[in-house]
């Protein structure tokens, strides 16, 4: 009888001392929550710290971009337009127009930007009455105090590199990608250079052809292009291909 | 007629002695007594000389000032004065834990008005202003009066442990034995309203109230008997000057102390122990069906019985009121708080480390673990009596 009584007796008793452990982990853990501030924050008061390139809102630096059209094609969500706008000097220009309302804010559009001027901002507090206001201008997208984290590069470049000093990219596939002309289907139309956002394609003749009429052909000055396809995309004949460095 | 006007300083006596009284109700000096004494004489005085002032001469003036009067008036001043000190210090400790609990998980705890304190009076309001709704097919009479007497125990049983040598309501030869009989009839009602509510969870949680008592009463009562026999008196301001005069009976009785902290944890039904409420399971066990203002009460009776307990250990095992080398300090009533905070501070500590023990494992702690630790205590203290050494 008195066996069975002891079958459920706690064979070594100083192992129940274990009870100890988590006390001593959260009476730590109080000493430095009180020292300390704790987890959560008081949200409207307190803003929660921000990484260099936290993908909130895209921002745009207005004299920076071109018009390309690269944010365009690259958002998944299809939230972003090129419109009209006039510039510093009153000439019509293309510029992207962003809807906050369908933004997924992947920051695809200032990772693909080829001039950096489309940039994430840490800007999250987005809320409006309408969803009209939620439709950001090409001058609304623009933020003060954007730093290099950024803009968001394609490459491997990351915000430690920018902090030593060192921006470059690693691997510079824009500046090797280049459209490349396939000679025999070009009919000479100059659609491309009509295009082009910044005039790196020049119509050059390249002799006479049988009617006695100049052929044209695009030459591509590899020192101004950005490489944003949009010759390629425009070619009626496809006779441009994007060559990709391997 | 020519009335004589007579000043309001002829009514009050500021420095009213109530010892000098010949009802006065207590053998020594009492502290809240002295006080609602001489509230009386300013606020009954006030009123005496204007009732004096419209109708002069007359007996009503001179019924409130006379000495009985007097008495009758500060003993009801006097229960007010240590109810409010009571139930103040209730709400801090129930301000203490939502506090520490939040920083021991990461979090900020309350964050309502004075770093917190008044969420406990918004959650007063809040659940005042409840439906006070009861089930229909509760038993009604044991439903009403299970709730009422387990707040009004918890209260009195709060309301009946001394502060200090001056601050008491009573001073019992067996205080001690008292409060503890007192403190364990709760569970008693909490079976009772268990079974009145005409519910399942209800049910279960007022079986788990009364094994929880049963099991772990045992081992608490032999642990005061062993400090009762260490001071030699049940009284316990006895038991604070034993050990004053000798030494904190912590050091002598620490297995003791740690075996009457857990088991004063489970008295007072607080987590690891508290299968009788059960959060998760029995979805508050034996409160299910108390709605608003009676289930806000209650949780107050919780908090209630663990100061209850919180006292209890800084009695038997913190002397007190007494501070090392200094003894009776200037203000012992608040170094008796604070050291009654402290031990809370532990449990809370407990509270957030460990999880909910099984019914079955309380049974065996209580039985084979905290019950032959009370007795080893008790052997050892024997020991030290029989040696000599106290």
């Amino acid at each position: 009888m008195a066996m069975k009584y002891l079958d459920k007796y706690p064979k070594n008793l100083a192992k129940s001392l274990w009870v100890l452990k988590p006390c001593w982990a959260v009476l730590k853990l109080f000493a430095k929550t009180v020292t300390h501030r704790s987890m959560t924050i008081l949200y409207p008061y307190e803003k929660e710290w921000i990484p260099d390139n936290y993908r909130g809102r895209p921002g745009l630096r207005f004299d920076k971009c071109v018009g390309c059209g690269m944010c365009v094609r690259m958002c998944p969500t299809a939230c972003i337009k090129l419109i009209e706008v006039p510039d510093d000097e009153g000439k019509p220009v293309m510029r992207p127009q962003v809807n906050l309302g369908r933004c997924a804010m992947c920051g695809y559009c200032a990772e693909y930007c080829p001039l950096d001027a489309m940039t994430v901002t840490p800007e999250y507090e987005l809320a409006e009455y309408t969803r009209y206001d939620l439709l950001y201008g090409p001058r609304r997208l623009n933020y003060e105090g954007t730093t290099p984290g950024m803009e968001v590069k394609l490459e491997v470049t990351l915000p430690s590199d920018i902090e030593n000093g060192n921006p470059e990219r690693r691997v510079s596939l824009f500046d090797l990608d280049r459209p490349e002309l396939t000679d025999s289907k070009c009919i000479g139309c100059k659609k491309c250079a009509k295009v082009c956002p910044v005039d790196a394609i020049e119509m050059v003749e390249k002799g006479v052809n049988d009617k006695g009429k100049p052929i044209l052909r695009p030459v591509i000055d590899n020192s101004k292009c950005i490489c944003c396809s949009n010759c390629v995309l425009d070619c009626p004949k496809d006779a441009l291909q994007i060559k990709e460095v391997l | 007629m020519v009335q004589e006007y007579s000043s309001i300083l002829n009514w009050i006596d500021f420095f009213a002695d109530p010892m000098a009284n010949p009802y006065y109700p207590f053998d020594v000096y009492n502290l809240p007594f002295d006080i609602g004494y001489k509230l009386w004489e300013i606020l009954g005085g006030a009123i005496a000389w204007l009732i004096n002032l419209i109708f002069p001469g007359n007996p009503v003036s001179t019924w409130l000032m006379c000495d009985a009067t007097c008495t009758l008036m500060a003993l009801l001043i006097f229960m007010l004065l240590v109810f409010i000190v009571v139930f103040v210090s209730t709400l801090i400790v129930l301000w203490m834990e939502r506090k520490c609990l939040g920083r021991m998980m990461d979090r900020r705890g309350t964050m309502v008005g004075m770093k917190g304190f008044l969420q406990c009076v918004a959650d007063g309001l809040k659940t005042f202003m409840k439906e006070n709704t009861a089930p229909k097919k509760v038993d009604k009479m044991t439903y009403w009066w299970c709730v009422a007497l387990i707040v009004g125990l918890s209260v009195l049983v709060l309301c009946m442990v001394p502060l200090s040598q001056r601050w008491f309501v009573v001073d019992y030869q067996t205080g001690l034995l008292i409060i503890m009989a007192f403190f364990a009839l709760a569970p008693f009602l909490i079976l009772v309203s268990g079974w009145a509510q005409n519910n399942k969870y209800s049910l279960i949680g007022g079986m788990r109230a009364a094994e929880l008592m049963i099991s772990y009463e045992v081992p608490m009562l032999i642990l005061i008997a062993t400090t009762a026999l260490l001071a030699g008196s049940f009284n316990i301001g006895d038991i604070v000057n034993a050990q004053n005069d000798t030494i904190w009976y912590i050091i002598p009785q620490i297995i003791g102390a740690i075996t009457f902290f857990f088991c004063a944890t489970a008295e007072a039904e607080r987590v690891p122990f508290d299968i009788a409420e059960a959060e998760a399971e029995l979805v508050e066990g034996w409160q299910t069906e108390y709605a608003g203002m009676k289930w806000g009460l209650i949780m107050l009776a919780d908090y209630m019985r663990g100061s209850v307990s919180c006292s209890m250990f800084v009695i038997l095992y913190l002397a007190g009121w007494t501070l090392p080398f200094i003894g009776n300090g200037p203000i012992p009533e608040i170094v008796f708080l604070l050291k009654s905070y402290l031990v809370f501070f532990f449990m809370i500590l407990v509270r957030c480390a460990l999880a909910r023990v099984r019914t079955d494992q309380i049974l065996n702690i209580g039985w084979k673990v905290f019950m032959p630790l009370s007795v080893i205590n008790l052997a050892i203290v024997l020991l030290l009596k029989v040696g000599g050494v106290f």
